[in-house]
């Protein structure tokens, strides 16, 4: 649901064969990683063991594989004369985001009801800390980000840009940030979010922004897009690509949990 | 779903899911270091001409031997009889990934039978 567009782009089918193996490998850990922090703080069961979470991300990993796989299949990607290499590339590809979705997706239409109340709102709520609140915005960056940074589109806002305007991007994220952040004051969404402080409310929204840089940068340099390019280039890149990055992070922190 | 201990299904899906993951993880280890820097290195094997309606069709096939995907490969056919009215087609392969194959045609206007076809590729880029 949150990934299919992703399977429908040309981009994201090329990397998959331009991507040197060890670049895959990566993405594929860090893919891991992500979906372990989720299920540690979102999953199925909000009271997992570490074995369960880890079992939990596996399952999403393999049934990303494989959905994955069975629509780029049916979409007609890959036929099975072609070079192993180019199959598992671009499979990979389209199933890391895939799995996430799934993972998301679980934990959202899965475990509603009862559960998230019970459980969520009292012990285990004081325990979501700032590393859930990372482990959320890095998630919801990272699905919006990857969702966009394969496209072709980036690259050429990012160079026709002036630095006014790109300067006008990122105050805008910023603003997106502090707005969404502090929209959830009202609704009371999380016991964290909700600060008192204008320094914290601050801290909350750079934190945010920072986060949505960060898997910006990482999800454009797995596309291949800082190759060849000025320093220039490869920040406004990441700054046109921030303003997704930051409505996913801190959509993030309030929708994912 | 909601129950502490998991269904069959779920363990199902765990054990395909960890065998999928762990055939993966090997396959891009195992792809990783057995895979070189060599610069693509573009073969073009053509096909036998074949008379259709409106011209002559010559299958061809690109295959590239290289480690790393090219971009844009561009071919030539050229029909050699001799020096005398020469005509020459060409083919654009969008992407060419490494070890991989693609096929196309190009076509002619004359029969390119008995003369000789010399193919050979243009030039290409990294993507």
């Amino acid at each position: 649901m949150f990934s299919l567009p992703l399977l429908y782009t040309r981009e994201v089918w090329w990397a998959g064969f331009i991507a040197h193996p060890y670049r895959l490998l990566g993405y594929v850990l860090a893919t891991f990683v992500l979906l372990l922090g989720y299920n540690r703080y979102a999953g199925l069961r909000r009271d997992s063991t570490t074995i369960e979470v880890a079992i939990d991300s596996i399952e999403e990993m393999g049934l990303g594989i494989i959905l994955g796989g069975l629509v780029l299949f049916l979409l007609g990607r890959f036929t099975f004369d072609m070079a192993l290499m180019e199959i598992i590339g671009i499979v990979v590809v389209g199933a890391m985001t895939v799995a996430i979705g799934v993972s998301i997706g679980t934990a959202q239409l899965g475990a509603s009801g009862k559960e998230d109340e019970g459980l969520g709102r009292t012990s285990a709520k004081n325990e979501i800390n700032f590393a859930a609140q990372l482990v959320f915005a890095l998630c919801g960056a990272f699905l919006f980000a990857a969702n966009i940074a394969p496209t072709e589109e980036v690259v050429v806002i990012a160079i026709a840009l002036s630095w006014a305007k790109l300067m006008g991007l990122a105050i805008f994220s910023l603003l997106i940030a502090f707005l969404i952040l502090h929209y959830s004051d009202f609704k009371g969404a999380s016991d964290f979010v909700r600060a008192d402080h204008p320094v914290i409310i601050l801290l909350g929204t750079i934190v945010t922004y920072a986060v949505a840089l960060g898997s910006s940068a990482l999800v454009l340099w797995f596309f291949g897009r800082f190759e060849g390019v000025a320093l220039y280039t490869a920040l406004a890149q990441t700054v046109v690509l921030g303003v997704p990055a930051t409505l996913g992070a801190s959509a993030g922190r309030l929708l994912l949990q | 779903m909601k129950k502490t201990k998991k269904n069959w299904l779920e363990w199902v899906v765990f054990a395909l899911g960890l065998i999928l993951v762990s055939v993966t993880l090997g396959y891009l280890i195992y792809a990783g270091a057995t895979m070189g820097h060599e610069a693509p290195s573009i073969e073009v094997r053509l096909g036998t001409p074949e008379r259709r309606q409106f011209n002559f069709l010559v299958p061809v096939t690109v295959i590239n031997h290289g480690d790393e995907t090219a971009e844009g490969v561009r071919i030539e056919v050229v029909i050699d009889n001799g020096g005398a009215s020469k005509e020459r087609a060409e083919l654009d392969v969008a992407f060419l990934p490494r070890h991989a194959t693609r096929e196309g045609w190009v076509t002619f206007e004359q029969d390119p039978g008995a003369a000789q076809l010399k193919a050979r590729v243009l030039g290409y880029q990294r993507p």
